[in-house]
């Protein structure tokens, strides 16, 4: 079974390719697929007919339990001839259908696809497995009503089906966890019914399995997408729209009905939904005046009458719903066949131009008029079969079954017109007008309609074989216990026959004064005007409006809105947890003594100086003291960094302060002076002064309870005491970047060289930055000039060595790359970024490049010597200390510095 | 001085916050810097200040009373991130202020943008859907 999914699955995937090959001759061989399936499952007819089952299973999500579990029973076996027999007609059809389309290929796979989930659906055990080849199959649908994507109509059936089938499939996913759970196995055959009726959820089950199936087999009032789904190529119709996607529903309802069919009202609503959906569709069917459209609406009726066979699972109702399933995807499937054959022949499809066909088109017109007898239950055709169990199981009820048995003789009869308009209007008669001259369609256009049509008469007319080897079995996968199937084509002079006569009776009076029975339905136009798609419209409208209100509600697009929101948030979450927790705020007692550090006079003061400098910038107008101001409190923080050893961290923040009042200087200096405190209302301003200390606020507090508690774990001394061991290196710090967390570093890396990057577009210039020889006017002193080139390159000899050093002294990559990059920002100011360009010989972003490498570099050559990506290796040549972690250094390096130039130099180029 | 840095840093925070809350675009920039450097702060803090050393080890001994180095490893590239990232808001300004010629925040998103075009276009499309299903009653193919 799984081997038959994947042939189907794999030829799926060479539709495209051959088909742009061999055109319309690829049908051919991608019906082999679907045709050896169908081969499989008939030889695995002997087995199932006298009870067993074929298992198959592969693991697929073990961790909870989940397999991609396979069971061909009875029921599984019937949709699995119908799907791959019908698909191989189908397949061959196609090809001849749409010969001259561009995108046939891609309509193959799309078809493949779907027989491959369809396929999976049925066979599955899985409750889960189900449910993914359920969604499956409305992704392929959607994909196949859509085909013809330039038809605004097409687009819109192909959504709304989506969306509904869609929506009944989330309600279904929870159904079946809930069935998994109250079932307690996650297989249909392992259910557990006793369990699931005795258990609380019983009823919430049943409602969104119930909305699942409903959806996907256009049962009232969801019924509106499946007419519409006409829109898509007649083959998907054929295939999809009426003989396997929309019986998904259905069969989902047998195969649960042994476990759900209990006394919880089950069966009550499956008759009531079913017969409801039975009259709508044969009242709507029989206005039709499109043939194609005419035929969705009897789906919709069909799928309401076998919904509703399930419902009254009797003896005779089960038996009906088996037969009266493959009886209608025999004739169904032949019928829309022959509606597209006589389109693709004639150009129309409209009833009141057609007639007379048969002179044509002898070869369909003879497989139109078996599908339309058997359409109409007439013997000994097997739909004949079929209706006439259908009403026996139906009278079996009761007095409801009268009732309802009453309803279904109309709705019968309405369908036994439709049928006559199908055939004779369509090929007996006169002459229609047809917009291009009829012509017998090419072979695999009848083969298919003929093929079934012809099916459906022999099973009728020697029903003890599919008595034995089909139906037998699958009515017994449903019921929900043993049920004794034998087939009559003739019983005696029983209710049920009478009511067939009287179907028939009423059909042809339906059919003869159909125009009649036209203007009467005509009349309720009350009823009309209240048409599900104007509904679907008006609630996908509102939705649509909905969704936008709540959007631009929330994404309004003012930063600072955001901005306060989120700060308001965030510091009353910390608060409400300060206040909740009950921390001791300064509790020293809480504390171990002598944990807090005392306060040293740099500290103090590099606090003072970062808090000054910063609330200064935040009062300052002028550019040039707003630099300064910045400058003062980065200078501050440095201060206070070295004051609690951190020399690395100090310096690094020094650098980058420097290079951060450069570029902002730069680039304030085209920017005109900054306007005082904005003029906006005194109410906005106390707000963001409010959020702006309650944030303040919020941050302090958090980091002085923090800080209250002792240090968790001892992390850090694990970094102190194999520093020297595992990264032969004295400064831990720089150990911890280039070797213990490595690879943080480089992603690290990455983000600084991507944000040059960006920076660097959005500066513009590309390839043909501004390019000077000018340096800026304010270096313009001789002694400056002289004094440059020498300083320059004292800083970066000054950068490589701590580059060198700084695995065990102060230094390191990132310090190097931004002291270099401060050497070379001095060149550019002085004299331009040609000279600087020049003296670097290579480009920034080629020194970037090389960095990443080198750093990339270092953890492939670990990788290689056979440890983790970035395990550190060590050679002493001469006793020099060589590792990959210099070279991972050297790339932070280069990244840094090449990030950095790259930036200056497309600055300076806009800056002069 | 875990005290002390704690109040600077909410200090830092908060006048971080209040310049990314004013209308000019330079003073944004200033924020994204200072809010930076709040944070380094505050991550810094929440190591400790326990050592009496910088974190420094020799092949011979491991000081006692080394400072912590995670917390130094960390804020250490994050400064040269937060440098990343203050460049690119630095020309984020200097190219709205070239194409558009402003320095609000509440008018970048005005010039820029147009309004949501969800509803409208979305209203559109349906009832075209509408107009053409009116004229050729769904017609298939």
């Amino acid at each position: 079974m799984l081997t038959a999914l994947f042939a189907i699955a794999v030829s799926a995937l060479l539709a495209p390719a051959l088909s742009a090959r061999m055109d319309d001759r690829a049908g051919w061989f991608l019906a082999l697929a679907p045709l050896g399936a169908f081969a499989w499952f008939v030889s695995c007819i002997p087995t199932v007919a006298v009870g067993g089952v074929v298992t198959e299973s592969i693991a697929w999500v073990p961790a909870l339990g989940i397999d991609v579990a396979m069971r061909l029973d009875g029921l599984s076996l019937l949709f699995a001839l119908l799907i791959t027999g019908i698909g191989t007609l189908i397949v061959l059809y196609a090809g001849a259908y749409l010969s001259d389309h561009h995108h046939l290929g891609r309509f193959y796979a799309y078809l493949l696809v779907f027989m491959m989930a369809m396929l999976g659906l049925v066979l599955a055990d899985d409750l889960i497995a189900m449910f993914v080849f359920w969604e499956l199959t409305s992704v392929a649908s959607f994909l196949l009503i859509a085909f013809q994507h330039e038809k605004s109509v097409s687009r819109r059936a192909a959504l709304q089906a989506l969306l509904i089938t869609g929506g009944g499939g989330l309600a279904l996913l929870a159904g079946l966890v809930l069935l998994g759970i109250a079932g307690e196995a996650w297989r249909f055959s392992e259910l557990d019914v006793a369990a699931v009726e005795a258990h609380g959820l019983y009823y919430g089950i049943m409602v969104l399995v119930l909305i699942g199936c409903f959806t996907k087999s256009a049962q009232i009032p969801f019924h509106l997408w499946l007419p519409n789904a006409m829109n898509a190529p007649t083959p998907v119709s054929a295939y999809l729209h009426s003989a396997t996607m929309v019986k998904a529903g259905v069969y989902l309802l047998a195969r649960l009905n042994p476990v759900m069919g209990g006394e919880g009202g089950w069966s009550d609503v499956l008759v009531l939904v079913g017969a409801s959906t039975a009259v709508v569709g044969a009242v709507l069917a029989i206005r039709q005046t499109d043939l194609k459209r005419l035929l969705a609406y009897t789906t919709v009726t069909v799928l309401g009458q076998l919904t509703m066979l399930i419902g009254t699972n009797t003896t005779y109702g089960l038996q009906a719903f088996v037969l009266f399933l493959l009886a209608h995807s025999l004739y169904k499937g032949a019928l829309f066949m022959a509606v597209g054959a006589v389109d693709h022949a004639t150009g129309t499809r409209e009833l009141a131009k057609l007639g007379g066909l048969i002179r044509f088109m002898p070869l369909t017109g003879a497989a139109v008029a078996l599908a339309a007898f058997s359409n109409a239950g007439l013997p000994p055709f097997f739909g004949f079969i079929a209706k006439e169990f259908a009403y026996a199981g139906l009278i079996e009820m009761g007095v409801t079954g009268w009732i309802v048995t009453a309803v279904m003789v109309v709705t019968n009869a309405l369908l036994l017109a439709a049928a006559g308009l199908v055939f004779i209007r369509t090929f007996l008669g006169a002459r229609g007008h047809y917009p291009r001259e009829p012509h017998e369609v090419p072979m695999p256009m009848w083969l298919g309609p003929m093929l079934l049509a012809i099916g459906g008469f022999v099973l009728g007319a020697w029903h003890h074989w599919p008595e034995t080897w089909l139906i037998n079995a699958a009515v017994q996968a449903v019921a929900r216990g043993a049920v004794d199937v034998n087939l009559y084509l003739w019983g005696g002079v029983t209710p049920a026959v009478v009511a067939s006569l009287l179907t028939v009776g009423l059909g042809v009076l339906f059919y003869g004064f159909r125009h009649a029975v036209r203007r009467h339905i005509a009349r309720w136009r009350v009823f009309w005007g209240v048409s599900g798609d104007l509904i679907w419209d008006r609630l996908l409208k509102r939705l649509f409006r909905f969704a936008g209100m709540l959007a631009s509600g929330w994404q309004h697009g003012s930063l600072r809105l955001h901005l306060i929101l989120l700060g308001l948030v965030l510091s009353s979450t910390v608060f409400v947890g300060l206040g909740v927790g009950g921390e001791p705020l300064l509790g020293a007692g809480a504390h171990p003594a002598g944990a807090v550090s005392p306060l040293s006079l740099p500290g103090v003061v590099g606090c003072l100086l970062a808090l000054a400098g910063a609330g200064a910038a935040a009062v300052m107008r002028g550019r040039l003291a707003l630099v300064t101001a910045l400058g003062a409190s980065g200078l501050g923080l440095a201060l206070f960094f070295l004051a609690v050893n951190a020399p690395d961290v100090a310096t690094t923040q020094l650098m980058v302060e420097t290079l951060t009042v450069v570029f902002l200087a730069l680039v304030l200096r085209k920017l005109p002076s900054i306007p005082g405190a904005a003029p906006e209302g005194r109410g906005a301003r106390a707000t963001h002064l409010l959020v702006s200390v309650f944030f303040g606020a919020a941050v302090a507090l958090a980091l002085i309870v923090a800080v209250n508690l002792p240090l968790a774990g001892n992390i850090s001394e694990w970094y102190l005491q194999n520093s020297y061991p595992g990264g032969k290196g004295g400064n831990v710090v720089n150990v911890i970047l280039v070797d213990f967390r490595a690879f943080d570093t480089l992603g690290e890396i990455v983000v600084v060289a991507l944000a040059a990057l960006a920076a660097a577009t959005l500066l513009g210039g590309g390839e043909h930055t501004e390019m000077t020889r000018r340096g800026q006017p304010e270096f313009d002193s001789v002694l400056l000039r002289q004094a440059v080139r020498p300083l320059a390159g004292l800083l970066v000899l000054v950068s490589l060595v701590l580059l060198w050093r700084g695995h065990n002294l102060p230094g390191g990559g990132f310090i190097g790359g931004l002291v270099a990059a401060t050497g070379f920002i001095l060149v550019v100011l002085t004299f331009g970024n040609y000279p600087a360009r020049a003296l670097m010989r290579l480009r920034p972003t080629l020194l970037v490049g090389a960095g990443l490498s080198c750093a990339v570099g270092a953890g492939l050559l670990g990788l290689m010597a056979g440890e983790p990506f970035l395990t550190g290796l060590w050679i002493f040549p001469l006793g020099l200390p060589l590792g990959t972690p210099l070279l991972f250094d050297m790339g932070v390096f280069l990244t840094v510095f090449g990030s950095v130039m790259h930036m200056m130099q497309r600055i300076a180029g806009r800056a002069t | 001085m875990e005290f002390l840095a704690a109040l600077t840093a909410g200090g830092l925070a908060g006048i971080g916050m209040w310049l990314l809350l004013d209308r000019n675009l330079i003073r944004v920039v200033l924020g994204v810097a200072i809010m930076g450097n709040a944070i380094n702060l505050g991550v810094l803090t929440a190591g400790r200040f326990a050592g009496e050393v910088a974190a420094f080890v020799t092949p011979a001994a491991v000081p006692p009373d080394a400072a912590n180095p995670l917390p130094q490893a960390l804020v250490l590239t994050a400064i040269v991130i937060g440098f990343g990232l203050f460049t690119f808001a630095l020309a984020v300004l200097q190219s709205v202020r070239e194409s558009h010629g402003i320095t609000t925040t509440d008018r970048v998103t005005e010039v820029t943008e147009e309004p949501a075009p969800d509803v409208e276009e979305v209203g559109l499309q349906v009832h075209q859907d509408d107009a053409d299903l009116h004229h050729d009653a769904g017609a298939p193919r």
